[in-house]
């Protein structure tokens, strides 16, 4: 096996008196550079220490040059491997020549004495990592850096064929730092040396690194080449900074993903700038979440790169991004239309009411306090720049993007300062298209009202009119347009029917609490005061057989045939809601009956025996919950915000058929819940437990895997007795794709689209 | 340049020992002339009272004198390097306590049965003492990777054998008592030809092996993992570091009692006058200024208050702690 230099570990154990990780399997070739990363004591020095053999291995076997080094004499295995620590060593009265010197050590004879060669060697390996200098300084008197050098030039003068190096950067300056890293390079690229290293600095690993290892506690999590590594959701995971502000430690240590890397890219069929074309709407809720969404869809088939923006969302209903940040429902929709991964720079504010005036503000999907309006508005204008960024950030990787405005533009007293309409539009040079509502009546005076209130400058930005949501015979509506069309001098692109396509935005909220007829199985979802999240029961929409109703009644719990309490942004006070009007003690009722209950997020706090607030995350105090799950709730500020896969672990009596089945989702609340000892857990990794016919999770979307909502819904019903029809149940992901077809291919119909590419001022 | 100061500074060693052994052969109550002097170690006077206080006592009080300094200056030296701690000396691995107990059971177990008084009973006990303390220290060097912990081991074996010697000094007569007293303060006097070959020839092997591993114990200047990374064996350098500072230390203590500060402040000023810790160098200087010192510390111990003996101990003290302290503080304000 001699030709098989460099290191190699086989299903290496590493662990002082324990196995702290298992099976590392690592190969470096000659010339070749690999790091380790990870948080602090995740085990990089061990395993560094592991390889050159400082501890002992607990299992595995270390190759050097293709043989296993257990079996290699000393002498030989010097001559191979050396190292550079974080030890720190105090040499008496050796100077700095002498410690290079030493690197000799495994060719000079029985006393040491060095020959012609080695004397050249240790003047080369000071020469080449500029510590000829001071050759004759002692080692004990100079500076951290030059020692690091010194040692570094030690190792060199061992003429290794394989160099380890724990943390070679600590204690430099940038100087020094960018003279070793180079140095490092050149060992490996001109003496063909291998070079395992362990690094704090990640930019640093980034740019140095054929190859990466990523660690943690558990073990090896990512291998690869620094693009496949350092991608920011994982980068973020394997140090616990998800949502962290990290612009006080630099520029971002990973690479800027394409947003588009899922996609084959098309070649140039925009012709270079990013296109924009913006939707804006005569007032809220007339479908410019829709309309815009139908478009990413629409370009995205037509083959280009697009990706949906939207300057501010003011909305309850949030999402949480792979890198554990905060944005818009409708952005997070619209980007599945595109068929790419959401991201911050999607809609890089977030306004979040808090209460009658106030909201919390998340910019770049980092919450940054409270505001209220008045304090908003006085500050809105040092937002520019944050939304400029975002956008340019968005346009490097695409084609297309399509904005989406807010609320009205014809906003008289706010139009001053306006960073989310027409002033947007000013801002990214981008043609309008003006929507209106015809459901909700006065659709002539929502049009032609808000083009006269424009400014003509405004007005000229304005490529076409959409007539929204009409219902019945649509060539009754033809007078209509002409009309419209005369009075405005703007084209009217389309009259778009009404589409109930029951999909995930903000604006889609409203109808869902209306009464619905209640079918053969029904889902009774507790309508807390401060409910969030409501998309996690969307994928029961799906079925005709299924309702899902809201309710704040005592009276409708009976009938139902599983309570869900949804997830709150107040658990505290909706928990005392919930007593005030009598449902705990009817929810407490059934469940004792034998009714299915489920809590999710907020809901499975409040399942709990009680949630407390000590930091004063909500309004303090603390209430006794409704004592269903041995499970007691502390709010923190801390929040967590994670994607989250898993699996039921345990799902005992009424649901025991989802046990192992996958669960995908994400997780965002304030406060940590303790599971008391000997109660069955229920998703994997602590986030939910259950008793009997009550089961609680932090995990949102935990209905929307087919394999989890089908189990549930076929348990549920046969506790009466019954069967359902589950034959068109699919994975809310694919239902979702499937419905973002049907809109496309409904707006595709009754759009004008040349018009509106060549508002873009796209050819086609 | 740094060759040349060795070499001046051995040459000038090597002078000043040969001077002082002279002197120390002259002097003393009675005072032998240079002339005679060479006549008696030159074999051309071979009787007189001149010539056996020459031959009798004061030559091997000499040798003596030279080997137990260059034993404990170099035992000393090798502790010095193996715990990279500079206040570590000789005896502190509880080499001279064992003696000490060893020596004190068999004064007042054996010897007070009326048996034969012998020196050779009490060094044999000593050697013995030390080397079962040494013994448990190795033992624990094998289990034990830390070094400060072995150091903390080597204190308590001391510290334990000498409370069991103050609990057999508890029940011993008054006259072994002071004998103990005596042995434990050290004395070069009543060494005889034969004691003098054996210290030597142990002393010496001992020497010449360490200075063949002077390479490895150069590399463990570094500390043990770049030892072992450059390819030393540390296990085995760790059994003969222990083993040889040792026997080299128990050697001498066995013949003249445990002598102090001699194996803690040589190293010192060794390395101070050769700017250097590389031990081909450290192994013969030390061995030479550890020689020099015992010799005049001696010289004084037996002559200034003549013809009062004063324990060399006493004198090596009063000369060498300044010295110590006053490199320590130099030390300190370099760094």
């Amino acid at each position: 096996m001699t030709g098989d230099k460099g290191i190699k570990t086989d299903k290496l154990v590493i662990g002082y008196d324990r196995d702290l990780i298992r099976d590392i399997c690592l190969e470096v070739k000659p010339g070749r550079v690999m790091t380790l990363i990870g948080p602090n004591g995740c085990g990089k020095s061990t395993l560094l220490k592991t390889i050159t053999g400082q501890l002992k291995k607990r299992g595995g076997v270390v190759f050097v040059d293709g043989s296993d080094r257990e079996g290699m004499n000393r002498l030989e295995l010097a001559r191979s491997v050396s190292m550079v620590t974080t030890e720190r060593v105090n040499p008496e009265l050796m100077s700095c020549r002498e410690v290079v010197a030493m690197g000799r050590y495994p060719y000079t004879g029985r006393l040491g004495i060095l020959s012609e060669k080695d004397r050249a060697v240790t003047e080369e390996a000071m020469a080449s990592t500029g510590t000829l200098d001071i050759a004759e300084r002692l080692f004990t008197n100079i500076s951290d850096g030059q020692r690091q050098r010194v040692m570094l030039a030690r190792a060199v003068c061992q003429e290794p064929e394989i160099l380890v190096l724990d943390e070679p950067t600590s204690y430099l300056d940038i100087r020094y730092r960018v003279d070793i890293l180079t140095q490092i390079k050149s060992l490996a690229r001109e003496k063909g040396i291998a070079v395992i290293m362990s690094l704090h600095e990640l930019e640093t690993a980034m740019r140095i690194s054929d190859t990466v290892v990523a660690m943690n506690g558990e073990g090896v999590q990512r291998l690869g080449t620094p693009e496949e590594v350092f991608e920011e959701g994982f980068i973020r995971r394997l140090y616990g900074i998800e949502g962290k502000d990290i612009s006080l430690v630099g520029d971002a240590p990973w690479f800027k993903t394409s947003i588009h890397e899922k996609l084959p890219v098309p070649s140039g069929k925009a012709g270079g700038k990013t296109k924009v074309i913006m939707v804006q709407g005569t007032m809220s809720g007339v479908g410019k979440s829709m309309i815009a969404a139908a478009l990413c869809r629409i370009f995205t088939q037509d083959g280009y790169r697009v990706a949906p923006f939207k300057s501010q969302n003011m909305a309850l209903n949030s999402c949480v991004t792979r890198e554990g940040l905060e944005m818009g429902r409708a952005q997070v929709m619209q980007a599945e239309c595109c068929g790419i991964e959401p991201r911050v720079c999607m809609n890089p504010i977030l306004l979040k009411p808090t209460g009658e005036n106030g909201s919390q503000v998340i910019i770049n999907g980092i919450p940054r306090g409270d505001m209220n309006a008045r304090e908003y508005f006085s500050r809105k204008k040092e937002l520019v720049p944050v939304i400029k960024k975002a956008y340019e950030e968005l346009c490097e990787t695409v084609d297309i993007v399509v904005v989406e405005g807010a609320g009205s533009p014809a906003e008289l007293n706010l139009k001053e300062d306006d960073i989310v309409n027409m002033g947007l539009a000013r801002i990214l040079d981008a043609p309008v298209i003006l929507a209106g509502d015809i459901d909700r009546g006065g659709v002539f005076a929502q049009l032609i009202g808000t083009v006269e209130l424009l400014e003509e400058e405004e007005r000229r930005r304005i490529g076409g009119l959409i007539v929204n949501k009409l219902r019945g015979d649509r060539s009754l509506f033809d007078r209509g347009v002409r009309i419209l069309e005369e009075k405005t001098g703007i084209k009217v692109l389309g009259t778009l029917p009404y589409i109930k396509l029951d999909l995930d935005d903000e604006d889609s909220q409203s109808g869902r609490f209306e009464v619905h007829e209640r079918k053969e199985l029904d889902l009774a979802v507790i309508h807390l005061p401060h409910i969030s999240n409501f998309t996690d029961f969307s994928v029961f929409d799906q079925l005709e057989e299924v309702s899902v109703n809201y309710t704040e009644s005592v009276k409708d719990l009976e009938g139902s045939d599983m309570i869900i309490l949804p997830g709150t942004k107040n658990t505290i006070a909706d928990l005392r809601w919930l007593k005030e009007k009598g449902l705990a003690e009817e929810i407490i009722r059934l469940a004792g009956m034998g009714k299915p209950v489920f809590g999710i997020c907020g809901g499975y706090q409040m399942l709990g025996r009680s949630v407390s607030d000590p930091e004063k995350v909500e309004d303090g105090g603390s209430e006794e919950g409704l004592g269903l799950l041995e499970a007691e709730t502390v709010l923190t500020g801390e929040k967590v915000r994670s994607l989250y896969e898993g699996r039921v672990e345990n799902s005992g009596g009424l649901f025991k058929c989802l046990e192992g089945r996958r669960v995908r989702g994400y997780e965002i609340h304030m406060g940590q819940t303790e599971i008391s000892p000997g109660v069955k857990p229920f998703t994997s990794g602590g986030s939910g437990c259950h008793s009997e016919n009550v089961y609680g999770t932090y995990v949102h979307g935990f209905f929307d895997l087919k394999e989890i909502a089908e189990g549930v819904l076929e348990a549920v019903a046969a506790l009466s007795g019954r069967s359902l029809d589950l034959s068109g149940l699919i994975d809310q992901d694919a239902y979702k794709e499937s419905r973002y077809d049907l809109l496309a291919d409904t707006v595709r119909k009754y759009l004008d689209m040349d018009s509106i590419y060549r508002i873009m001022g796209i050819e086609r | 340049m740094k060759h040349k100061r060795a070499i001046a500074a051995f040459g000038l060693m090597i002078t000043a020992l040969v001077i002082l052994c002279m002197a120390d052969l002259m002097l003393g109550t009675v005072s032998v002339p240079v002339k005679e002097l060479m006549d008696i170690l030159g074999g051309r006077i071979t009787e007189g009272m001149n010539h056996s206080i020459i031959m009798g006592i004061r030559l091997p009080r000499m040798l003596g004198a030279v080997i137990t300094g260059g034993a404990l200056a170099l035992s000393g030296y090798l502790l010095q390097t193996f715990f990279a701690n500079p206040v570590v000396g000789p005896f502190v691995l509880g080499i001279s306590s064992g003696a000490k107990l060893a020596v004190a059971l068999s004064m007042i177990f054996i010897l007070s049965r009326g048996l034969q008084t012998g020196s050779a009973m009490l060094i044999t006990a000593a050697f013995a003492g030390a080397m079962t303390v040494m013994g448990f220290v190795l033992l624990v060097s094998l289990k034990v990777k830390s070094r400060s912990a072995l150091v903390v081991c080597g204190i308590m074996a001391g510290y334990i054998c000498s409370a069991v010697t103050d609990l057999v000094v508890t029940f011993a007569d008054d006259a072994n008592i002071v004998n103990l007293h005596n042995w434990s303060l050290g004395s070069l006097s009543g060494l005889d030809m034969p004691d003098v070959t054996t210290m030597a020839v142990i002393v010496l092997l001992c020497s010449v092996l360490i200075f063949f591993m002077s390479k490895p114990i150069g590399a463990y200047r570094l500390g043990e993992n770049y030892a072992a990374n450059m390819g030393v064996n540390v296990t085995a350098l760790r059994v003969i570091l222990i083993l040889v500072s040792s026997m080299l230390a128990a050697c001498v203590t066995a013949f003249v009692g445990p002598v102090s500060f001699v194996g803690i402040a040589i190293p010192h000023l060794t390395k101070s006058a050769f700017k250097t810790t590389s031990p081909r160098v450290m192994i013969p200087a030390c061995f030479l200024l550890g020689a020099c010192v015992t010799v005049l510390c001696d010289g004084i111990a037996r002559t200034v208050f003549a013809p009062t003996e004063v324990s060399i101990s006493s004198v090596t003290a009063v000369l060498l702690v300044p010295v110590v302290i006053r490199m320590l503080i130099s030390r300190k304000a370099r760094s």
